[in-house]
């Protein structure tokens, strides 16, 4: 019961999170990233323990693509079907900004009462 | 989920194709692609494991596939929500409702498609007689069998992108990733397996009957579209006429009949009938698009 509810909590907090993350991944990374690349960076940055499963990300790369905060082209690979690389574009980064705003005074408010 | 935990990366999409059972197919046919990608990538980058021990975990790191198609429900419908423009509350009266659809941009759009579904048919048609033909005929020689697998690779090519034209159109839900490839396997038994797919055929059937539709599409946007707008602006050139403006187009010639139709009373009427075909054209024009969008997810996109 009780990691059911902590999964539930988790999860209504990851709704914007995860965009905002993957576009500030793809704001510092100099070149075009795929979705296996990205998943493995966030992996690796949290020591490998993910606040939100890898799988969740696919969903909001296409949603933000088709936003058109990012842009994808497709790049044949070896290991399985075609890759799709994604890349940052001006809104995106534009929303960024914004987003990074209203975290940080989202942060600084909720901080205020838990700490 | 009591299910078994996924053994390969088969069994993981087929789970996952399950979870996603009754979902739209274009939302599938993305679900199943971006797992893909995502399994083959770590399979890749492990040599030393097997695909076995990787799908052990997977459901930890990925997600397992009901947690995953969860995931795509909710992105689905939270982007549908933001992507589309509220419809304009509808008007309570009959009259409000039938001109209504003129704030409708899917009207607009579906009359656009149907106006270049002529073109778009003619190429579709050319290339898939020629492409058959030419696959027939190069059969005997040693060429006949790669040239064929690449007029069907086009053909796919083709079917994604009249699909991406169609949801940019009608708005209707349609892939925005190639369709699944299926299990890996020899050179040969993906051959077989994409001659036996029914989807391979119904695209080569969409894109042929492409023709026919689109010019159909296309008379009917264009005959409507003229013979409504001369309706609508008849009473200007009548008046015209009449007020003894029109002498500088003294080569137009009006034959109006019968007789009454002639008279100054006519001309509202005129005007009105101009008006009332105009709407059922666009009303027509967003239906025909609905129509359309259904038809080609059935032949492009429904696996067989």
């Amino acid at each position: 019961m009780d990691d059911s509810d902590a999964k539930k909590f988790q999860k209504d907090l990851n709704g914007g999170l995860v965009s905002l993350v993957l576009l500030a991944v793809l704001d510092r990374s100099p070149e075009d990233l795929y979705g296996y690349e990205i998943a493995k960076r966030l992996a690796s940055a949290h020591d490998g323990a993910l606040i939100f499963k890898e799988g969740t990300i696919y969903p909001v790369l296409r949603a933000l693509s088709a936003g058109g905060l990012l842009t994808s082209r497709i790049v044949p690979s070896y290991s399985g079907p075609p890759r799709r690389y994604y890349r940052i574009t001006d809104p995106g980064r534009a929303v960024l900004a914004e987003w990074k705003a209203i975290w940080q005074s989202t942060r600084g408010f909720v901080d205020r009462f838990i700490e | 989920m009591n299910r078994s935990a996924p053994r390969s990366i088969d069994q993981y999409l087929r789970q996952l194709r399950e979870e996603l059972a009754g979902e739209d197919p274009a939302l599938i046919q993305d679900a199943l692609y971006d797992a893909e990608e995502y399994l083959r990538a770590e399979v890749a980058a492990h040599p030393e494991k097997s695909e076995a021990d990787i799908l052990e975990i997977i459901a930890s790191t990925y997600g397992a596939p009901d947690e995953v198609a969860a995931a795509y429900r909710e992105t689905e419908t939270k982007v549908r929500a933001a992507m589309t423009t509220p419809l304009a509350k509808a008007p309570e009266s009959a009259a409000g409702r039938f001109f209504s659809v003129y704030s409708d941009p899917r009207a607009y759009t579906a009359l656009f498609f149907m106006i270049l579904s002529l073109a778009t048919g003619i190429i579709y048609f050319t290339f898939t007689v020629v492409g058959l033909s030419m696959s027939a005929g190069l059969a005997v020689l040693i060429v006949g069998v790669p040239f064929f697998l690449l007029f069907i690779g086009i053909a796919r090519v083709i079917s994604l992108a009249e699909g991406r034209l169609i949801e940019a159109m009608t708005g209707v839900r349609m892939p925005r990733r190639p369709p699944h490839p299926g299990a890996p396997a020899g050179f040969w038994s993906r051959v077989a397996a994409m001659l036996t797919d029914r989807r391979t055929w119904s695209t080569l059937l969409y894109l042929v009957l492409m023709l026919p539709l689109g010019i159909a599409y296309f008379v009917i946007a264009v005959v409507g579209l003229t013979v409504s707008m001369s309706l609508i602006f008849a009473p200007l050139v009548g008046l015209a006429g009449r007020l003894g403006i029109l002498f500088a187009v003294d080569h137009v010639h009006m034959h109006v009949s019968p007789e009454w139709l002639d008279t100054v009373w006519a001309l509202p009427l005129l005007f009105a009938a101009g008006v009332l075909l105009l709407t059922l054209l666009m009303h027509l024009s967003r239906a025909i698009g609905r129509l359309h969008a259904a038809y080609a997810k059935a032949l492009l996109v429904t696996r067989g």
